[in-house]
């Protein structure tokens, strides 16, 4: 990828990307229940213009269409974009996917470190890094990493963390 | 009002035995009770609560003499309550600490470390003034902005007192080291004015025996100026909020007033009858907003005077309520600039301070009402730190984004109001989005970032337009954003996140290359390992 800023070292766990399907299909399946719902209510209602209450049924029909792709692009985009390191005591991690997000968190401000798993995430064996410092802007949170991965990457930064407290907040 | 003394040479006043003169170490305060003058305020503060069961009593028992006995025993419980609760309240301050202690039912003690304390509060209500008391509140920047400890009342002297022992506390460790070098050495060594002369900034005597020498004044806002409270849009509702307050008042009390449902409605009917008089009473209510808007802005914010003491700054307010804040000047990190349109037409502007872990910081962290821009920047130059760098705009692709942020939504609600036949909706998507061709023309003209290698400072916004300085080593991260239609247009967001104020501040829409850079510039040893290579050509 070009621009100004180089990639993280390191990609996370491939199974991330089964994660984010999973995901993305159930965001999917409420996208369009949730538009079917609208559209049933829509064609009920009597102040809409006819056009639009006869055709109601298109709605649910066209935002499944457009966005089925997504529901694959997502979890591939997000694989090509969700990187991290850690060097030079300072924790580079950039994610999304459509939209991107780079993010360096100096290990010297970490104020804390969690390692979380959800349901999902951890019948995947996958475990994701909240790193915190003083403000939103200065935290990151690393996500699809693999649990084992996760738990190093957790305690040598509270360590390090320990060891450069620098309580410049 | 007052001209504090000197912290060393304050009297403990009027203090049970065994609470000595606060040393310097302030390492014994005995357990003192507030100040028994509050026992006067308490009654009349109650007096409302009382009115109404008191009422009650006399009228249910048909104003009998036994009657007047039941309300007599209310008004002497009441009394007798609020001597308890006087008498049952303490506080002392010992091993570091401060402790309120409440023994009137169960026996709650709270304890607050000094050196969670961040700021200290004093303030005094036209009635405490009376009375020579004040109330000191005790910021310890806890979580939900509420305050944890409170002093209701002490003695002026006494809280006066009290407050220098405990930020006096917090001082001793903490000036050395703290100030950056090249920032002292930037400082402007002379006084500066203001252009018409009016207000004064006071320059610094000498850097040395700032912190722990006597009060200075830092600004003190001429009366003049608060013509320019209207400006700020600042309680420009006051007349609506006023009349909407007497009608719910004569709403609840409509039993008591003789009003019934049948009465309202009829006075609704009489006034729907006479539209003139409407028209007349709503004009009268516009034409009211500067008016009252501005007194009650110059209510809150007369004699604003901003000073240095014991390494806080201390902003004094109001005209009946004074309100004294004291911020302490270690945790200040920078401070923001804003100004609306009209402001910014009229040449003024606010200034609020950015303290870490400060609560309710929109009403604590003021430093200036509104002011001349020359000013505000003399005092907080002097007050946190200058910036001595100019913005830097951004590039032209940013006024594209923002002209089409601006434009084209509404653009699109106006095609779709047209497709679907309301004409009067497109006409109305379509005014908004023309007047959204200058709103993003100075959208953009505000957009700016600066570094001057003390302090970063970025700029943006139209309708309320604002800029931050914050130094260097308040910034504790960097989130770089880009969302695929900035990717497009080679542009991103840069936010550097800082432990104070909204946490995080944004070089909004910067050229790519220009807004790595600059976070590259301003923290060089955290972005430099992850620059790309630059490529040959340059």
């Amino acid at each position: 990828m070009t621009g100004p800023l180089r990639d993280p070292a390191h990609r996370v766990s491939r199974r991330a990307i089964v994660l984010w399907l999973v995901e993305a299909l159930i965001g999917f399946v409420l996208l369009v229940g949730g538009t079917a719902v609208a559209a049933a209510w829509l064609s009920g209602a009597r102040w809409p213009p006819d056009v639009l209450s006869e055709h109601a049924w298109l709605l649910p029909v066209a935002v499944g269409v457009v966005m089925a792709p997504f529901v694959v692009l997502e979890p591939l985009l997000r694989y090509a974009v969700h990187r991290w390191e850690l060097s030079g005591d300072v924790v580079y991690a950039r994610a999304g996917w459509l939209s991107r997000r780079w993010v360096f968190v100096p290990v010297s401000r970490i104020q804390t470190v969690d390692r979380a798993q959800g349901w999902l995430e951890r019948m995947l064996g996958l475990a994701t890094v909240e790193i915190r410092t003083a403000s939103y802007a200065g935290s990151s949170t690393i996500s699809g990493l693999d649990d084992k991965v996760a738990a190093r990457l957790a305690e040598d930064l509270a360590r390090r963390a320990e060891e450069l407290r620098d309580d410049a907040t | 009002m007052t001209g504090p003394p000197p912290p060393a040479a304050v009297p403990p006043g009027g203090s049970p035995p065994g609470s000595g003169a606060p040393e310097p170490e302030g390492e014994q305060f005995g357990a003192a009770r507030l100040s028994p003058r509050v026992l006067l305020i308490d009654p009349i503060r109650l007096l409302p609560s009382l009115v109404l069961p008191l009422a009650g009593v006399l009228l249910a028992g048909g104003f009998s003499p036994a009657s007047f006995g039941w309300a007599a025993a209310g008004v002497a419980g009441s009394v007798v309550y609020a001597v308890l609760r006087w008498a049952t309240f303490t506080y002392r301050i010992a091993g570091g600490r401060l402790e309120l202690t409440r023994a009137l039912v169960g026996r709650s003690i709270r304890t607050i470390p000094l050196e969670r304390i961040r700021g200290v509060d004093v303030s005094a209500s036209p009635l405490h003034r009376v009375l020579g008391l004040a109330v000191l509140r005790l910021d310890t920047g806890a979580t939900g902005g509420e305050q944890e400890g409170v002093l209701d009342a002490l003695t002026a002297e006494r809280a006066e007192a009290l407050r220098a022992l405990l930020l006096a506390r917090r001082v001793l460790p903490a000036v050395a080291g703290t100030e950056h070098p090249q920032d002292t050495a930037q400082r402007s060594p002379e006084g500066q004015r203001s252009p018409d002369g009016q207000g004064t900034v006071v320059a610094a005597a000498g850097e040395g025996g700032e912190d722990g020498g006597p009060p200075r004044v830092l600004a003190r806002v001429p009366r003049a100026w608060l013509m320019y409270g209207p400006l700020s849009g600042a309680y420009l509702l006051t007349p609506f909020a006023l009349v909407a307050g007497a009608v719910g008042l004569v709403w609840q009390w409509r039993r008591e007033l003789g009003v019934t449902e049948q009465a309202a409605v009829r006075v609704f009917e009489w006034a729907s009858d006479r539209p003139g008089l409407l028209i007349a009473v709503a004009v009268v209510l516009v034409a009211a907003m500067p008016v009252a808007g501005g007194m009650t802005y110059a209510l809150f914010n007369w004699d604003f005077t901003l000073r240095v003491r014991d390494g806080h700054l201390v902003a004094e307010r109001g005209l009946f309520t004074r309100r004294a804040v004291s911020l302490e000047r270690r945790r200040i990190r920078g401070y923001e600039l804003a100004d609306g349109l009209i402001e910014r037409r009229a040449g003024v502007v606010r200034l609020w301070a950015l303290v870490t872990g400060l609560g309710d910081a929109k009403s604590r962290g003021q430093l200036l009402p509104v002011t001349p821009r020359p000013f505000a920047t003399g005092v907080a130059a002097e007050a946190v730190g200058p910036i001595r760098a100019p913005l830097r705009r951004h590039p032209p692709a940013a006024r594209r984004r923002r002209l089409v942020r601006a434009v084209a939504p509404w653009l699109a609600v106006a095609v779709a109001a047209l497709l679907a036949g309301w004409n009067l909706v497109a006409l109305v998507a379509l005014v908004l989005a023309v007047a959204g061709v200058p709103l993003a023309l100075d959208r953009y003209r505000s957009l700016g970032h600066a570094y001057d290698g003390v302090r970063l400072s970025v700029r943006s916004g139209s309708l309320r337009r604002s800029q931050v300085v914050v130094e260097r080593q308040a910034v504790v991260g960097w989130t770089v954003r880009q969302t695929l239609p900035q990717r497009m247009a080679g542009l991103l967001t840069v936010v550097a996140g800082v432990g104070a104020g909204s946490g995080g501040y944004e070089v909004v829409d910067a050229g790519e290359e220009q807004g790595v850079s600059f976070a590259a510039e301003v923290t060089p040893e955290w972005l430099a390992p992850f620059l790309s290579p630059r490529p040959p050509a340059g």
